[in-house]
């Protein structure tokens, strides 16, 4: 058995899930994660599967176009490897950084350097509040897992200097807060 | 995954609603610290204190700083001081209130409170020996919070204590002139006291509790605001039993933020975790105020006709919420009103709208009782005393737990400002109304019997 990540991305309409899934169970791939969002128009899905031995990542590309083609969706397929090494070793806690302010170009590619240069990953990033009457006050989150080797303080003081100079407010806690006070 | 309303609700909540984790108060046991010998219980109670509460304020900024909320106040409860101290006179009990504040003032607490006696049914000598301190020990500490237990819906009302109480107050308001008589605002008289308030004045470690707890204070009447207000805003007729929902899931909120930061700060000072007390205890910050929330649910001023149900639905739905979020809710948990401590109640009682008399009534339905309430300097230790006997008997009756924390300011009259600083806050003196004349009835002492408890109507 293999194991392949499939991303599908297209214009957003019905069938495009029954379309590609039709094809993974003619192929004898079984679906192990899926996660599939719509942002705006567009259609995006990213499935995880295991399948036979003799599937090349090519030729179930090449059968999935094919098999959507009045859909005109976008495919890539990668073989994974089971054993290949994890971005870290070290266990990780999950925390979630927000910033409000005027939204700018580079503002996202600002934040994340900060992150990236502390090792820190981000699992999810959304564009909540794009301002409407107050264009000053944009929302962006970020969840993300910070190793416990990485220094929190050192991270908090790169990440609220980086903010002043984008003038935004920066906050980060951790995630547990949150379903605390959301969730029975 | 969290949805982005639940993460922008919650900041919300922290940077605009003003919710903030109150206190965190590490209870520890002073009662093995027992000696006859002055000198060798003070050494053993600083030296207690100051091990056991080391890292207490460390830990609480850390876990304050994980989840980005303040944690306001850290505290320290101790065994009641009259137990632990039992042997010593009054001026040897100034000393221990005295080592009790240099241990707060070690360990950076704001308040430690626990320079506490329980008289409802008897004096005992230590008792006696630790009220005839407070005015020397209040006004001669900086840090220090007394409670005195005078009354007990099991034992009953004991008016000996009262009458010796209502003395001892006016001795500290005077020796405490200078700052409007603040020593009085650190002792609260109380009936039915929980064990476990993490809250001061009346904070203590009851001795049905281990060795050492952590017990959490959640406010956020600033929260329960802003919920009402956009509620309402939404669907401007909305009903109250509506509104009582929305309080009861705020207050759930509310609740489950202090069990988190509780259980931490516990487990990462090794200690048990006790309760967290919701309570909606205000600041002087606009927008902290309980007194606001009487104005979002509809009424012109906390004090007018319709406040005391308005209360009734409020202490209810918090206290609601509070025990469906946690199972460790205990404390005080419900309402405070506090006069000098919130800005809204303070200007009620300036407009006429709230009396001393309306007060009373309120705290018929809410936690504590009249909190924080500065009356004229010459009241006489009798009418003090008298005041504090009809609190009493609103929480003996309605088996609830009901408190006095009054200041008769010296030198100032009803009408007049005091001034106590900081979250006491400052105060317009409210009017004691039909003061005049002989109390003979407080002053005839002795046990008002505990209530039957069939035949309630």
């Amino acid at each position: 058995m293999k194991k392949f990540i499939i991303s599908v991305l297209g214009e957003d309409r019905p069938g495009i899930i029954a379309a590609v899934t039709r094809v993974l169970f003619d192929q004898g791939c079984n679906i192990e994660d899926v996660s599939q969002t719509i942002l705006q128009t567009q259609f995006s899905s990213i499935f995880i599967v295991t399948g036979p031995g003799q599937i090349e990542p090519r030729g179930l590309c090449d059968t999935l176009a094919a098999a959507t083609h009045d859909l005109r969706m976008h495919f890539h397929v990668r073989e994974l490897d089971p054993m290949a090494p994890r971005w870290t070793t070290c266990a990780c806690e999950s925390f979630v950084i927000t910033t409000r302010g005027p939204d700018r170009k580079g503002l996202v590619a600002r934040i994340t350097a900060v992150l990236a240069a502390h090792n820190v990953n981000v699992t999810q990033l959304r564009a909540v509040f794009r301002g409407g009457d107050e264009p000053d006050r944009n929302v962006m989150i970020y969840e993300v897992d910070i190793p416990v080797d990485v220094d929190q303080q050192a991270l908090k003081t790169e990440l609220g200097a980086r903010g002043r100079e984008l003038d935004l407010e920066v906050n980060i806690q951790h995630k547990n807060i949150f379903e605390a006070v959301n969730r029975i | 995954m969290l949805t982005h309303r639940e993460i922008l609700s919650v900041l919300d909540m922290l940077h605009n609603e003003h919710l903030d984790v109150r206190t965190v108060t590490l209870g520890i046991s002073l009662l093995d610290c027992t000696s006859d010998d002055l000198g060798r219980f003070t050494t053993r109670i600083y030296d207690r204190i100051t091990q056991k509460a080391e890292r207490l304020v460390a830990v609480c900024d850390e876990v304050g700083e994980k989840y980005g909320i303040p944690i306001v106040n850290k505290r320290v409860s101790v065994s009641p001081v009259a137990v632990a101290a039992a042997p010593f006179s009054s001026e040897q009990m100034v000393t221990v209130a005295q080592s009790l504040d240099r241990a707060a003032g070690t360990v950076n607490v704001d308040f430690i409170g626990g320079f506490s006696a329980l008289v409802e049914k008897g004096i005992a000598a230590g008792d006696r020996a630790l009220i005839d301190a407070l005015p020397h020990a209040l006004s001669g500490t900086e840090r220090l919070c007394a409670s005195i237990n005078v009354a007990s819906t099991r034992a009953g009302i004991n008016m000996d204590a009262i009458l010796l109480l209502g003395r001892r107050i006016k001795e500290a308001a005077g020796l405490s002139a200078a700052q409007d008589g603040v020593a009085c605002a650190k002792l609260c008289v109380f009936a039915n006291i929980p064990q476990d308030v993490p809250f001061m004045a009346g904070a203590y470690l009851g001795v049905g509790e281990a060795d050492t707890v952590i017990n959490v204070g959640v406010s956020g009447p600033g929260v329960v605001k802003k919920a009402i207000d956009r509620a309402v805003a939404e669907a401007p007729g909305m009903d109250l039993r509506q509104l009582s929902d929305l309080i009861k899931r705020t207050a759930y909120k509310v609740t489950r933020v202090g069990e988190l930061i509780g259980r931490e700060v516990a487990e990462r000072l090794g200690v048990g975790f006790g309760v967290v007390d919701l309570s909606l205890a205000p600041t002087p910050n606009v927008g902290d105020s309980v007194g606001e929330i009487f104005q979002s649910l509809g009424l012109l001023s906390i004090g007018v006709p319709g406040s005391t149900a308005a209360l009734a639905l409020l202490n209810d739905a918090v206290k609601k919420g509070g025990a469906f979020a946690s199972s460790n809710v205990g404390g005080l948990s419900g309402a405070f009103i506090p006069v000098s401590e919130d800005l809204n109640i303070s200007e009620a009682v300036r407009n006429g709208h709230l009396s001393l008399e309306k007060l009373e009534a309120m705290t018929s339905v809410c936690s504590v009782g009249l909190d924080m309430v500065a009356i004229a300097g010459d009241t006489s230790a009798e009418t003090l005393s008298a005041i504090i006997a009809d609190e009493m008997a609103i929480g003996v009756i309605n088996r609830k737990t009901t408190a006095a924390r009054i200041i008769p300011v010296p030198g100032k009259k009803a009408g007049d400002y005091a001034y106590f600083g900081g979250l006491l806050g400052q105060s317009i003196i409210v009017a004691v109304n039909n003061a005049q004349g002989d109390n003979l009835f407080v002053r005839r002492g002795g046990l008002i019997p505990s209530p039957i408890h069939s035949l309630t109507n």
